[in-house]
């Protein structure tokens, strides 16, 4: 029920994003020095260059189709001495593999944080009315006390009691993975 | 018998010699003197059985109709054991038709084992009549583990055996000759059907399968932590609106007309802007710091508390451990499937959170966790820790083949860093698991570049001859560096062992994560991902660069396109003061920062420290070629204005230089930096400057920065660099001390009982089997593990076993076999324990660990079991030799 419903909040999310706005994947980037620079030759006036992207073909990918249609008016015919030092480049990339996996990771995180705050709140409530003698996490010698009950429900064997008992065992051994690192400091200081 | 001592709780070590132990059992020679020719036939042979090991271990192609006659010996030896296991008795004449048969098999098969052949031969052939009972039983003795661990692929295995418990070191002998054992029943039975054929073809290319997915999966893996890290990195200074899923530059990747005046495109909302304010004045810096100051916090503690709650072990870098399990230790879960999802997440949490960490290391772990995981598809790998680690060494390089965008270098780093046993169908592995690795995240193209690293830069500048001496001045500076911050970062990690620091983990992630926040805004240097300031500082300055780095006096008004040295503007040494505030900064967070809670590397850190020094450096060099290009050191070849020195290389060999200091590699990093440059023309400044901070970094300091945490967290790693130089001999080692005695078992006179009270009064991992207690003569080495299983195994399986039942592990031609019945137990025996007699130089045994992946070995005296020598010993031993405690060695 539960995941079910998170399936299908992920699934309408990802129709949404993927019916949304769409950006180019292909685009010829030129990076030129301002026209004024060249123009009046004098060093250090205004150097700040400029950017242009365009959509073209890749063979199209030069300074005479790019820039020429956009500043020719401000060179005025001296474009064999700008456009030597222009610098096109075309690049690719792919947008549909950036957004679903920054939704993924997302859709991890949120999922993560929202078991952890199960564990942390949920779980010890459910627990204690399961059964009276939970221990807290950080005691020492609750293994036995875990696995006892895990074992006696295994006996009735269906799939959620597997499930329980395979979350037992994991819950075990990050306590003890906590212990070794957070508590003993054996491991990984 | 009982409250004997194996291996006592370690008082003073005292210097023992054989002597007590000659005389012990004066009543050992009645019984056994006429064998005793046998025996050191037997011991012989045994040690010849290892030899195959070791040349298998190394990897050398051992065909085995090269055999010479004396090993072929040896495996119908081998067969005939196996068939005296079943019962108990044996023939000289099967060791010569054994011998026939295995002569025939090299013949006609040369590409399979002899020995196998011989399998059923002496099975066949183990109901001929018991005439030379002490001949047999001893040549059974010698039957080697290749036989012993054929139960790998039967049908009636005791469950668990050849695993090993969590903090355990494994024996890569038996390990391999149980992966030995198993390939020849597959071969064998590859003749019977079709399936069996297509099994065994399986099993052949499983090997390169697994390293095909491993590089999948790594590449894929790899795509997704840049993607999420650089979405999120850029989270903390705003959002695309219409496309929240795109990072800055991915935002404004279309944008027509850009700037750079600015920096910012129209689509790309900075959070002031976003909450309706302008985008310049004080207003918008300070609500800027504070949503970078508030994010990077929330990431952080999300971080740090996935990681405490789902897998602590994914906390660090992951490499120390990592090559301490590739040596051969086991840590259960360390390379699990949470530990990987938390490690991925956490890694771009942590990443995006600003700190001084890296994704690098981390990513080798990550790839390990991958291998692990998928090498439980095949049982070749999944079920034998030796083979495992092969994979692992794979996915080593993978690791690393993506986090550089150098699958060379990954290989190398492989080999050279974290493996411990390579051999060369290893290295062709990774290599095949680098490249695909490779080839997957560079399909994936995270970063819009083309490449798969965002500092990539091509360079194709010429230096100088002069050029060296500065390259070498930076390898001197980046090993001084990379000795501060390893005496450092381990002076705080044993502090924060040892004080209350450590019991606050994720309060410490938070404050330093807060102290980064604040101290990092200000200065855009390292407010900036620090991939992208590694970018900046690779990079020449040329029309494209904007930043005040780049502010020199240039004249654009050449149509000549080289960039020539020019006069540094204002902005460059505005720039300069910048970055050495940044370079301490970044050296300070960094010590705090690597051993914190949450996953994090330090490849991208010391590669910031490196270039940011070596970019300094290397402006000051090029200022010195423009004001006084005609001194002797340009030797005129500044003169003429281009093409004279690139800070950019200056920053890059700065950069190789502090990382060779911290993890003291040299070949592969060379390897690593010029795949990142794309240009093999500085592998001679690079390869100077590695050498250089090597040196420095040795004659500082003895360890680099993994070895050093190794050594901080007591890990049972048995270095192969160092090189064990006292004079201690093996009897000094072992265990028994003097006045203790020896846990041994009988080989056919103890009853269930007794082996029980042994296993419940002493902790030893294992039990030398000998033939009696008065004679002390060797039989082979049972597991505690194994010995426990076994039992348990027996009492549920088999009927009629009580406390009374005589176990039997070897040799019972003259017993009974009438009730009560015995327990038979010679396939957990180790018949070919390696041993080594009393007055073996330590030195000789150390080598053996190191090169056979020993987990223990027996000491001899005169062909009697004297002692055993475990790991632990032996790092014990090297550790109390170097002064350290030998306590602090974590072991079971």
């Amino acid at each position: 029920m539960y995941f079910k419903f998170i399936a299908l909040v992920f699934a309408t999310t990802c129709a949404v994003f993927v019916s949304g706005h769409s950006y180019e994947d292909n685009r010829c980037k030129c990076v030129c020095p301002s026209p004024a620079t060249v123009l009046n030759n004098t060093a250090g006036a205004d150097r700040s260059p400029f950017m242009k992207s365009a959509n073209v073909q890749p063979n199209k990918c030069n300074c005479e189709s790019v820039i020429l249609p956009r500043v020719g008016d401000q060179i005025k015919g001296r474009e064999q001495e700008f456009c030597p030092r222009c610098e096109c480049k075309y690049e690719n990339r792919n947008t549909t593999i950036i957004k679903v996996v920054v939704i993924i990771v997302i859709w991890v995180i949120m999922l993560l944080v929202v078991y952890m705050g199960f564990l942390i709140c949920l779980d010890p409530l459910i627990n204690k009315r399961a059964k009276a003698s939970y221990q807290e996490h950080t005691n020492e010698d609750d293994e036995s006390t875990l696995g006892g009950p895990s074992q006696q429900m295994g006996a009735r064997g269906n799939v959620l009691n597997r499930v329980t008992h395979q979350q037992d065992k994991w819950k075990r051994q990050v306590r003890e993975q906590r212990r070794n690192i957070y508590d003993r400091h054996t491991m990984l200081n | 018998m009982q409250g004997e001592s194996l291996r006592s709780s370690v008082g003073a070590l005292e210097p023992s010699t054989g002597g007590p132990y000659i005389d012990h059992h004066p009543r050992a020679l009645s019984r056994v003197e006429c064998s005793v020719p046998s025996q050191a036939l037997a011991c012989c042979s045994q040690k010849l059985v290892k030899i195959v090991n070791l040349n298998d271990i190394s990897g050398r192609v051992f065909v085995r109709g090269e055999l010479p006659d004396y090993l072929r010996h040896n495996g119908a030896n081998a067969s005939n054991g196996r068939g005296a296991q079943s019962t108990s008795e044996d023939d000289m004449v099967d060791i010569t038709a054994g011998l026939q048969q295995a002569a025939a098999a090299s013949v006609t098969t040369p590409t399979s084992h002899g020995t196998f052949q011989l399998y059923e031969h002496g099975g066949r052939n183990s109901n001929a009549s018991a005439n030379s009972y002490t001949i047999a039983q001893y040549f059974s003795s010698s039957a080697g583990d290749a036989v012993l661990f054929s139960g790998m692929s039967g049908d009636d295995d005791i469950p668990g055996i050849g695993q090993y418990d969590d903090f355990h070191t494994i024996d890569w002998q038996r390990d391999i000759a149980r992966d030995r054992m198993r390939h020849r029943y597959i071969v064998k039975k590859r003749q019977d059907s079709i399936w069996d054929l297509i099994k065994g073809a399986h099993d052949a290319w499983s090997g390169w399968v697994c390293v095909l997915l491993v590089g999948v999966c790594t590449g894929i893996v790899a795509g997704v932590i840049d993607i999420g890290a650089s979405w999120m990195t850029d989270l903390k200074f705003g959002i695309c609106p219409q496309a929240f899923w795109l990072n800055r530059e991915q935002c404004c990747w279309s944008d027509t007309d850009t700037t750079f005046d600015t920096g910012n495109c129209s689509q790309w909302l900075t959070w002031p802007e976003v909450l309706g304010g302008q985008r310049q004045g004080p207003g918008a810096y300070i609500i800027s710091y504070l949503f970078y100051i508030v994010w990077a916090l929330v990431f952080a503690a999300l971080s740090a508390s996935l990681v405490r709650m789902f897998a602590p072990y994914a906390c660090g870098s992951g490499i120390p451990e990592i090559k301490t399990i590739l040596s051969g230790f086991i840590i259960r879960g360390y390379l699990g499937k949470w530990t990987l999802i938390i490690k991925v997440v956490g890694l771009i949490l942590s990443v995006s959170s600003g700190l001084s960490l890296g994704k690098e290391g981390p990513m080798v772990h990550i790839a390990s966790c991958l291998g692990n995981i998928l090498s439980y598809l095949f049982p070749k790998y999944g079920r034998n820790e030796a083979k495992k680690r092969e994979i692992l060494s794979a996915a080593a390089a993978a690791g690393v083949s993506v986090a550089f965008g150098a699958p060379i270098g990954g290989v190398l780093f492989s080999l050279e860093e974290v493996s411990y046993y390579f051999p060369l169908k290893t290295l062709w592995r990774s290599f095949f698991c680098a490249l695909i690795a490779a080839f997957i995240l560079r399909s994936i193209n995270p970063f819009g570049n083309e490449h798969s690293v965002l500092f990539f830069v091509e360079y194709n500048k010429p230096w100088i001859f002069f050029e060296l001496i500065p390259f070498v001045g930076l390898g001197i500076i980046g090993g001084c560096i990379a000795t501060i911050f390893i005496k450092a970062n381990i002076f705080w990690c044993r502090y924060r062992k040892f004080s209350k620091l450590g019991q606050y983990p994720v309060t410490e992630v938070l404050v330093v994560t807060l102290v980064t926040a604040i101290i990092a805004y200000p200065n855009p240097y390292t407010r900036m991902n620090t991939s992208e300031l590694i970018y900046l500082l690779f990079n020449q300055c040329g029309i494209s660069n904007s930043d005040p780095l780049c502010d020199y006096n240039r004249n654009f008004t050449d149509v000549n396109s080289a960039i020539e040295k020019a006069a540094a503007g204002p902005g460059v040494y505005h720039a300069i003061w910048l970055l050495v505030l940044a370079l301490v900064l970044k050296l300070v967070m960094t010590i705090f920062t690597f051993g914190i809670k949450v996953p994090c590397g330090l490849f991208i850190p010391s590669l910031a420290l490196g270039a940011i020094a070596g970019r300094i450096v290397g402006i000051g060099v090029e200022q010195l070629a423009y004001n006084y290009p005609r001194i002797w050191l340009f030797s005129g070849e500044c003169s003429t204005g281009d093409d004279c020195i690139t800070p950019g290389l200056y920053a890059m060999v700065g950069a190789a230089a502090v990382l060779g200091g911290v993890t003291r590699m040299t070949v592969s990093l060379v390897v690593i930096m010029f795949e990142l440059t794309g240009g093999v023309r500085y592998i001679v400044p690079l390869m100077a400057a590695a050498m250089a901070s090597k040196w420095v970094g040795d004659a500082l300091g003895r360890q680099g920065i993994y070895d050093a945490h190794i050594a901080l967290n007591g890990y049972p790693f048995l270095d192969s660099k160092d090189e064990f130089q006292h004079t201690s001999l093996a009897a000094d080692v072992m265990q028994p001390k003097r006045n203790e005695t020896l846990s041994v078992i009988t080989q056919d006179s103890m009853t269930v009982d007794d082996v029980d009270t042994l296993l419940k009064e002493t902790e030893h991992n294992g039990y030398p089997v000998v033939v009696s207690k008065e004679s002390q003569y060797l039989v082979g080495f049972v597991l505690r593990r194994d010995l426990n299983l076994a039992i348990a195994n027996a009492r549920r399986t088999m009927e009629g076993i009580t406390g009374q039942t005589i176990v039997i592990f070897a040799g019972t031609g003259n017993q009974p076999l009438s009730p009560p019945p015995c327990l038979m137990l010679n396939r957990i025996l180790d018949m070919a324990p390696i041993t080594v007699t009393d007055q073996t130089p330590m030195e000789t045994v150390v080598d053996m660990f190191r090169k056979l992946g020993l987990r223990q070995t027996l000491v001899t005296h005169n062909g009697r079991l004297l002692g055993v020598i475990t790991k632990k010993d032996v790092l014990r031993h090297v550790k109390q030799m170097d002064n350290e405690d030998p306590n602090s060695v974590l072991f079971n």
